[in-house]
């Protein structure tokens, strides 16, 4: 009750017009960074800090976590709209927010994500609320091995996405993980397919690489069909129908739940929440071939799952003071130039300051939501510009992505050899969306096996002393065998369903 | 062939940049000042200080650029490329740097050789702890234990020949204690292991967990030669007898080889003032990052120091792999 | 397009084999377990298997009719707007370094916007200036996300 209490008035302060001022110019920088190509969410976040010095303590990060929470949402609009993931959280959306883009229907995509998103960072808040100590401690439990386990299973999650083709998604998931390779070895720091080249040393850029999969390859493939628009179906509708709302109630739910449980975890990442809510949903889905081509709930479960994904971040920073990820990393580093070191003694030294922070994030996600349902319509217009003028700008865009976040010319070659990969991919009809997860996962993967034989003396048995994580890792081996070696039964069983 | 055609440019821009009259009127333009780490970390927090307050005196904006991966490689290159002009400088982190270039495998283009150290900001001396609740009370009874039973106890650093790193190796060296070496990325990593009980314990450095040292973590030792001022309450290796473990992080600004000691000079005026401000001190005090001031000779002599040091545990840590 | 198929599993299965190579040049193991070679040598024999076996069930696959008609490369006109975007991309990227953002992509803009068919010559002066100064003024000011600056000074 105590609790309640507290954050009743976090509310009342959180609701004064100062403080909302802050929120909102906060919602709108963070979107806007969002959009903006060569400014991931850590490196714009960062810049923004500054704006933030002459606030008080409770302004600047009700502020700082309001462009946050824009800058998650922000990728949704280009992702969607021209098929550029502006980071790894995006990614997932692109597969049916662009496909229904294509459909005319961006405006359904759009508002569907801001609602997901919406409703996803609201529960996960609540959630927050309540259980932030207990499960912030519990959470920690997941220790090196755990997170080897969990990537295994994301890796193995990959299949799910395949349509008919699994030896084809399998093959371009090992692809993605030779690709991760590159650089340098996590453990000793030995160069590995670097052929002496420095720009490789630290890897294969994520960004370069989704621009041109998917940004580049996009417009190669409009260009040869002579388009005169990016897309050229009608638009639709600007807001999402009442079926599509009702379609989506289900995979926002679980979507939620989703991100919130890996949230909590340090480290794991956007993109896993992302993609597993999205993968959960066309298993669960009874029309699942859909999914690529324009299923509402694919935005929707992965948007949703992202937002609570962000918001359940927040518990280990709040509670442990442990940062989750880069962005979050940046907010940390914000609050303590700001006065405010997080961790447990937070809650018992300022508690007042807590709650209002608590309060702010209520706040700063109705107003991404009032925001942004309005700005739909807008963003979908966009749409109807001529292909010759958002061919320009689209590439204007993916050059500065590709180059500011490194300032790597290197990186706009990267995009550029990927744009073309791409373009061949699609037409020849390999899944992309496994790769880019492996690109992803790869390095995390090693990474965590090799610390957990640090920690074990080079002894596999660990895994079985740990009982997560022998069943993260089994029971994904027994469904891809599962699948590999009774294909056709399956075929023959979805065929029977059609019928 | 990039690589190639940059560095061609950049020696015959060197060449006719070099004059003293473009010394005198630095800097006409923004200054970039390189991290070798991502956005957020100790590193970038101290640069971005210092960047803001710098710039007041310097008369041009100065950007901070993070240039993070391969444990600082990244940037560092990118430092030592950089054309000599003034117009890049760049942090250098010790030993961080060093170790980097002792190392035949990494392949590094640079040797310390490539910077020139103008004004050190700060030196952030190891820590050794664990977690609250842990049986070992003193870093004697640790190093008992680990001496009792080699290998068995874990140790945790920030990475691969980081000054933690270094830091288990001169303990080891100095208490004949046998660690398990587990190295993690950075010290968020670090705090979820030790305090998910999945490390016994961490070596890390004073500035990123000071706060916390109470209840959820116990300090074991600072690796300095005097207590930290953050942490008077945990002795330093000196008083515990441990002489020759002493270690720290240090960050100063340097500039690639070849820029023009007047401009250097200018550097060093604007950027020792900032760091001597009151402002400066308060904030960092707030972070948990000591303020070390070294310009000339003395930053000179640390840098040397420092490789001669670095260089011996690193051949040592390069023999356990 | 079952060819082309044929074509691009043959070029991972290059990819792959290249990757077994290079990884048996690093250390398959290292003091506790698996050493940098080890990812990669076994990632690489698993690709190397995968794609043979889709050489294989390609292989088998009958022709389709309809697959004869969607060609690869690109061509015709559209083909030549697929060039413009390739080429003009290359170009750019090589020549930045030397010309800096503002210049090179004040080209590009404008030989863009007439290769996908634009001849009014405002619109062409506009998406030129704009994209360039305007785009490096807004990123380099505002944002400080550095942009090229050339080695003549623009």
């Amino acid at each position: 009750m105590d609790s309640l209490g507290h954050l009743l008035q976090g509310f009342a302060a959180a609701l004064s017009w100062y403080y909302l001022a802050y929120a909102l110019a906060g919602c709108v920088l963070g979107t806007l960074i969002g959009v903006l190509p060569g400014l991931g969410p850590a490196a714009g976040t960062a810049i923004l800090i500054p704006l933030t010095f002459n606030l008080d303590a409770t302004g600047a990060i009700i502020m700082l976590s309001a462009i946050y929470y824009g800058a998650m949402y922000g990728g949704t609009i280009t992702s969607v709209l021209i098929n550029v993931p502006g980071e790894a959280a995006s990614v997932v959306t692109c597969i049916d927010g662009h496909a229904m883009a294509r459909q005319g229907r961006a405006g359904s995509a759009l508002g569907i994500a801001a609602i997901g998103s919406f409703v996803g960072g609201v529960l996960a808040t609540v959630a927050l609320v309540v259980v932030a100590m207990p499960l912030a401690t519990l959470a920690l439990k997941f220790g090196p091995a755990e997170f080897f386990a969990l990537m295994v299973a994301g890796l193995c999650l990959v299949v799910g996405l395949a349509g008919k083709n699994i030896v084809a998604a399998l093959l371009m998931t090992v692809i993605g993980l030779l690709f991760a390779m590159i650089g340098l070895d996590p453990v000793r720091g030995a160069p590995r397919f670097t052929f002496g080249v420095e720009e490789l040393y630290d890897g294969i850029g994520f960004v370069p690489v989704v621009m041109g999969l998917f940004g580049v390859a996009e417009l190669l493939l409009a260009a040869e069909k002579r388009q005169a628009r990016m897309i050229e179906a009608e638009l639709k509708n600007w807001m999402p129908t009442r079926q599509e709302m009702r379609d989506c109630v289900g995979p926002i739910g679980r979507g939620t739940v989703v991100g919130f449980v890996l949230g909590l975890i340090p480290g794991v990442g956007a993109i896993v929440p992302t993609f597993m809510a999205y993968v959960i949903e066309k298993r669960v889905s009874k029309t699942p071939e859909r999914f690529g081509k324009g299923a509402i709930e694919g935005v929707a479960s992965a948007e949703t799952a992202n937002n609570a994904y962000a918001n359940a971040a927040m518990v280990p920073l709040l509670a442990l003071g442990i940062p989750s990820s880069p962005t979050i990393a940046v907010l940390m580093g914000a609050f303590i130039i700001n006065g405010i070191t997080p961790g447990p003694f937070l809650f018992q030294e300022q508690p007042a300051l807590v709650w209002t922070v608590i309060a702010s994030f209520f706040v700063g996600n109705a107003l991404l939501l009032i925001l942004n349902l309005p700005l739909v319509g807008l963003w979908a217009k966009l749409l109807k510009i001529p292909f010759s003028y958002m061919c320009t700008g689209v590439l204007i865009f993916c050059v500065v992505g590709a180059y500011g976040l490194k300032q790597s010319l290197f990186d706009v070659w990267v995009m550029l050899g990927f744009g073309i990969i791409g373009y061949l991919l699609r037409k020849l009809d390999f899944p992309i969306a496994p790769a880019i997860l492996a690109l992803i996962l790869g390095p995390m993967m090693e990474k965590s096996l090799r610390t957990t034989l640090e920690i074990s003396g080079g002894s596999f048995a660990i895994f079985l002393d740990r009982p997560v994580a022998l069943a993260l890792l089994t029971i994904p081996v027994i469904v891809i065998a599962f699948l590999l070696f009774k294909p056709r039964s399956l075929d023959k069983l979805r065929e029977s369903d059609v019928d | 062939m990039l690589i190639r055609r940059r560095t061609l440019l950049a020696a015959s821009a060197a060449t006719a940049i070099a004059s003293p009259a473009m010394a005198q009127n630095y800097p006409r333009r923004a200054v970039q000042l390189i991290v070798a780490f991502p956005a957020g970390g100790s590193t970038d927090v101290g640069a971005r200080i210092l960047a803001g307050l710098a710039e007041k005196d310097f008369g041009q904006p100065i950007t901070v650029v993070n240039k993070g991966g391969a444990g600082g490689q990244i940037g560092f290159t990118e430092i030592a490329r950089a054309r000599p002009d003034g117009y890049t400088l760049g942090f250098l982190n010790l030993p961080g740097m060093n170790t980097i270039t002792l190392d035949p495998e990494r392949k590094a283009v640079f040797t310390i050789d490539s910077f020139i150290p103008i004004v050190n900001q700060v030196l952030d001396p190891g820590f050794i702890w664990v977690k609250g609740d842990s049986p070992y009370k003193t870093l004697a009874e640790l190093t008992d234990a680990a001496k009792k039973n080699p290998g068995k106890i874990s140790a945790c650093t920030t990475g691969i020949l980081s000054d933690d790193h270094l830091a288990i190796l001169m303990v080891q060296e100095a208490t004949g204690a046998e660690f398990r070496i587990v190295h993690f990325d950075g010290g968020a990593q670090q705090l979820t292991g030790v305090l998910g009980g999945h490390v016994d314990v961490a070596f890390d450095n004073v500035g990123s967990v000071f706060k916390r040292v109470g209840t959820e973590i116990r300090g074991l030792a600072v690796t300095d030669v005097v207590r930290s001022k953050f942490l008077p309450q945990v002795p330093c290796t000196k008083e515990l007898g441990l002489i020759t473990v002493i270690s720290s992080s240090t960050r100063g600004v340097g500039a690639p080889k070849g820029t023009p000691a007047d401009i250097c000079k200018a550097v060093e005026t604007a950027f020792l003032k900032a760091i001597n401000s009151t402002e400066m001190k308060e904030k960092m005090d707030a972070v948990g990052l000591a303020l070390k001031p070294m310009v000339g000779a003395e930053y000179a002599k640390y840098y040397a120091d420092l490789q001669a040091q670095a260089k011996k545990y690193t051949e040592w840590a390069l023999k356990m792999r | 397009m079952r060819q082309g198929r044929l074509i691009a599993t043959g070029a991972m299965l290059a990819f792959c084999l290249f990757a077994l190579w290079q990884s048996l040049l690093l250390s398959l193991t290292d003091r506790l377990g698996p050493g940098p070679g080890f990812f990669p040598f076994w990632l690489a024999l698993i690709g190397a298997a995968l794609a043979v076996g889709l050489l294989i069930t390609t292989f088998r696959e009958p022709a389709d009719p309809a697959d004869a008609e969607t060609r690869i490369m690109p061509h015709g006109a559209g083909g030549k707007r697929w060039l413009a975007i390739v080429a003009l991309l290359a170009a750019l990227t090589m020549v930045m370094e030397f010309t800096g953002f503002r210049i090179a992509m004040l080209v590009f803009n404008a030989a863009l916007v007439i290769a996908m068919g634009e001849r009014r010559w405002w619109i062409i002066a506009v998406f030129a200036v704009l994209g360039s100064y305007g785009v490096y003024y807004v990123f380099t000011t505002w944002l400080d996300v550095l942009l090229p600056v050339g080695q003549i000074g623009f």
